[in-house]
């Protein structure tokens, strides 16, 4: 019975409402005086780390869930979100890390075993707009991005986001010269394309010309140690990924992309070398190999053998091992194809 | 001086991204895939920094763990944080620019000038800063996990700074959106083991990789604590786990090691309130041990002095970082250790077995506690401590219920969490690996205290004593050979290395071959015997285990690839015959 001695125990709603308000006056502050300015800040600092006490708990007490069910009901009965991204860059280092938070917890608090954060942004889409945009703001970056990177657990919010124009932007932003940036960009990319595996591979079947183009072309062909690294792991887990069997097919058909892999496989680098085996070997395992594949495997052949010879990973990898001797022996057996 | 100001500044001041901006003065510190380089920042009136260069094919860390600290880093603001100006890419290595703490760690400072640790007045200095940055690492959700003296930085105006995060871990983020990404799997980071040093390491860490909470940090600090006192981490004068032992042998000399063997008869008398502020840090029970908030308002830390105080007492007429650094490389000439534990050199650590430490508050020292089946019930205990890092799990739990998630992802992450537990209950429950500390307790003729062996497999600890006999020999030989009866695959590598120091080589070998065999067919005994018991799932009995299968597979790969080679080279020839010199790659794609 702490109600007895504290004069007004703040429930989750009021907490939340407390704090739209709060943002409200931030969004139109230019207009009031410094120092009223500065207490209003300051209680929205501590508003916003009261709802993330709440959604996580602190040292003295578990989170619980009717509280947080309340605070997560109350908060998207509004739009409080779209008041939050906005004024986020007027909040300091502090509460701008304590709101991402909050929006991060948010997006998995179920209300009535529905996530209603996925209904509110399906309604409210173009603030994955804001957040995109976010990666070209050394300041915002990090704090947009870890939004974005919750709020694409949602498919719906994940297909938008591929079908986007901002797609394209991606492709800039994981190799950004700030590393911290373009690293979380990369971990959005990621997500974006290995999360939902049948939106991934709806989007990669409608994309496939424009996107492998650009794949190839910016990240397995970048002068960036560190991009072509990701980006051959990348596509080693997108194609070996069974939803994705048809881009895989014809991905593995295309000599282009067989020269570009080749090329990988003779870097300096044995994590680079690794990652692109992991692609090679299903343009070699392809049981209807074009006659161009063959024939270039087949000019190589000898090359290729050398090289498996004194291939192996760091740690024992039975799998990998496996793979090796499959591939080494499908290219053992191959046949000129006649061209026809 | 202005140093503290300039670093808080430094969030809004971008600092270039391009290495031609940086004049590299001179390497201040090594490590297995890491440089740190004084230097100046010359865009910036050549202000001094210090460039942490990790070679990141090197370091063959998932690149989401490199992602993840240095996202951490950056978004991390308070005056005892140490963290970066900015990070960019120089090739293969990432750069990471940071302030330049002009004094060095504190490990360095003592290992040149205070050999027989601070005084208790300096150390309320450090340890205060300390605290205020855990405190506000906890929470912001951030894990440290690796608090040690080496991670400790200081300036030149006496600020202190808690460095290195190298192996930080967020609860919030661990339980978001990377749901396969858990810490589990994150067990390897790139500079230092994930879970930190062993002497620095809680009990919990030891017993589960996962089960890493809040308190574990206290646990660390406790141990710093001891280490700033005492001029070296306790226990280090101990033989204990092979990992325990290369480091002693790399840190200290095993002269060294005698000596302070020595030192610790003439004990340093300490406090009343550092004695009590120190054993509630290291109680075995983690949930008893205080928060770093709390522990701030202990009387030890009551009248702690500011930083001009450690200007005074501790860093007047101190050697250079450089200067120290030279030195240290030059009594290090065969290792790679380096002068701080900035750059971690974290491969040793991977092996550990130790139990963990009952402080003794009298002697101010930890007394070792190896595991045995008797002492189970306490290790469940604090076991169940990886359930309370409530933050986690609970977010666990409820980044399952998204519905849009694939099941897929779904699926792993449960397993992850089931797999934490079964590891866990593994562990505990392993007689085997057990046994293995026993034999090495009994080898280094440590009192296994208070806990009386259950006696559970008579077999196995007979064979430890015989163990211990074939030990008898030089003091260095001793090492290398506890290395081998630690490890039963005794075709280590590493171990082999040492060996060749001894003196009668073959009939060491010998010896430990047969040692080796034996200890096989106990070991798989005692497999045969959990398997029957319908127990664990022998496949992750432990990572000794692992490492020996791992090792005698490598070598009959190698023969294997080497029969390889030979054959391809033959087809090799053979191809050349038939097709008339290979086309290379370019050319061959032209037509």
């Amino acid at each position: 019975m702490k109600g007895l001695f504290k004069p007004k125990p703040r429930t989750p709603v009021d907490v939340v409402r407390q704090t739209r308000d709060l943002l409200m006056f931030a969004d139109r502050m230019s207009d009031t005086r410094e120092g009223k300015r500065e207490d209003k800040m300051l209680e929205l600092s501590k508003n916003i780390r009261e709802m993330k006490s709440i959604l996580y708990g602190n040292s003295e007490s578990e989170p619980v869930s009717e509280a947080c069910a309340q605070l997560t009901q109350e908060f998207f009965r509004e739009n409080t979100l779209r008041l939050l991204i906005r004024c986020l860059p007027k909040l300091n280092l502090e509460t701008r890390k304590d709101a991402t938070q909050v929006v991060a917890n948010l997006q998995r608090q179920q209300v009535h075993s529905k996530l209603i954060a996925s209904d509110y942004l399906e309604a409210n889409i173009d603030l994955m707009d804001t957040l995109i945009s976010g990666y070209e703001n050394t300041e915002m970056a990090l704090h947009y991005g870890a939004m974005l990177r919750e709020c694409i657990r949602h498919q719906s919010v994940a297909r938008y986001v591929l079908e986007s124009a901002h797609m394209k932007k991606f492709f800039d932003y994981i190799q950004l010269p700030n590393f911290d940036i373009a690293a979380d960009a990369a971990a959005t990319f990621k997500e974006l394309l290995t999360r939902h595996k049948s939106t991934v591979a709806e989007f990669l079947s409608k994309n496939y010309d424009w996107f492998f183009e650009e794949y190839n072309s910016k990240l397995l062909e970048s002068t960036n140690y560190i991009t072509r690294r990701q980006a051959v792991k990348l596509l080693g887990d997108m194609l070996l990924d069974r939803s994705n069997s048809a881009v895989m097919t014809r991905y593995v058909s295309s000599r282009d992309n067989l020269r570009i892999l080749m090329n990988l496989l003779r870097e300096s680098s044995k994590s680079i070398q690794i990652e692109a085996f992991h692609v090679f070997k299903l343009f070699a395992a392809n049981q209807n190999k074009p006659a161009d594949i063959v024939s270039i495997l087949v000019a190589n052949r000898s090359k290729l053998l050398r090289l498996f010879a004194n291939f192996k990973t760091d740690k024992e990898d039975e799998q990998f091992e496996a793979d090796k001797a499959q591939v080494v022996k499908e290219i053992a057996a191959l046949e000129p194809k006649e061209r026809t | 001086m202005a140093a503290q100001e300039e670093d808080r500044e430094a969030r809004k001041v971008q600092y270039p991204l391009d290495p031609s901006s940086y004049q590299i003065l001179g390497e201040i510190g090594v490590g297995v895939s890491a440089i740190v380089y004084k230097a100046l920042c010359l865009p910036m009136n050549s202000s001094v920094v210090a460039i942490k260069a990790i070679d990141l094919d090197q370091s063959r860390a998932d690149f989401d763990n490199v992602r993840r600290e240095a996202t951490t880093m950056s978004l991390l603001s308070h005056p005892n944080i140490l963290n970066a100006h900015c990070s960019f890419l120089v090739d293969r290595r990432l750069w990471v620019v940071m302030p330049f703490m002009s004094a060095g760690s504190l490990q360095s400072i003592i290992t040149s000038s205070f050999s027989d640790g601070l005084t208790e007045s300096c150390i309320a200095v450090v340890l205060k800063d300390i605290l205020n940055a855990l405190s506000y690492l906890h929470d912001q959700g951030h894990l440290h996990r690796d608090i040690k003296a080496g991670n400790i930085l200081i300036d030149s105006n006496g600020s202190v700074k808690l460095a290195d995060f190298g192996v930080s871990a967020s609860i919030y983020e661990s339980n978001a959106a990377r749901g396969w990404y858990t810490m589990s799997s994150a067990s390897s980071l790139m500079l230092t083991d994930f879970t930190g040093t062993p002497y620095w390491m809680a009990p919990e860490v030891i017993h589960s990789h996962n089960g890493y909470g809040f308190k574990a940090d206290i646990w660390s600090f406790g141990i710093t604590a001891l280490e700033l006192a005492h001029g070296r981490p306790p226990l280090s004068h101990l033989p204990l786990s092979k990992s325990l032992l290369l480091k002693i042998t790399k840190r200290f000399r095993f002269s060294d090691y005698e000596k302070h063997k020595k030192d610790k008869q003439k004990k340093k008398k300490f406090s009343k309130a550092f004695k009590d502020m120190v054993a509630l840090c290291l109680d075995q029970d983690p949930t008893k041990r205080p928060t770093a908030g709390k522990l701030l308002k202990h009387p030890f830390f009551k009248n702690s002095k500011g930083s001009d105080f450690l200007v005074k007492n501790v860093l007047q007429g101190l050697p250079s970082v450089e200067e120290r650094f030279i030195l240290q490389s030059m009594i290090n000439k065969n290792g790679h250790d380096d002068e701080d534990d900035d750059v971690e050199d974290g491969q040793n650590v991977k092996h550990r077995r130790i139990s963990g430490w009952n402080f003794n508050e009298d002697g101010f020292e930890l007394d070792p506690v190896f595991p045995t089946e008797s002492k189970e019930p306490s290790n469940a205990k604090q076991v169940r401590f990886g359930g309370e890092t409530f933050i986690r799990n609970k977010g666990g739990e409820s980044g399952e219920s998204s519905p849009s998630s694939t099941g897929h992802i779904r699926e792993e992450n449960q397993v992850d969490i089931h797999g934490e537990n079964a590891s866990v209950q593994n562990r505990d429950s392993n007689p085997s690996s057990s046994g293995k500390v026993g034999a090495h307790c009994e080898a280094a003729s440590v009192q296994d205290r208070g806990s009386e062996p259950s006696g559970s497999n008579p077999k196995l600890s007979g064979q430890i004593e015989e163990d211990a006999k074939v030990q008898v020999g030089t003091q260095c030989e001793c090492s290398s050979v506890q290395d081998r009866g630690v490890e039963p695959g005794g075709s280590n590598p590493s171990s082999l290395g040492q060996v060749e120091v001894g003196i009668d080589r073959e009939s060491m070998l010998r010896n430990l071959l047969l040692l080796t065999k034996s200890l096989d067919e106990q070991k798989k005994k005692v497999v045969d015997l959990i398997v029957l018991l319908g127990g664990e799932e022998v496949a992750e009995l432990s990572r000794d285990d692992q490492m020996v299968q791992l090792i005698e597979k490598l070598k009959m790969d190698l023969e294997f690839e080497k029969k390889k080679n030979f054959e391809l080279e033959m087809e090799l020839e053979f191809l050349r015959l038939q097709i008339h010199g290979p086309p290379s790659l370019e050319t061959s794609l032209q037509n």
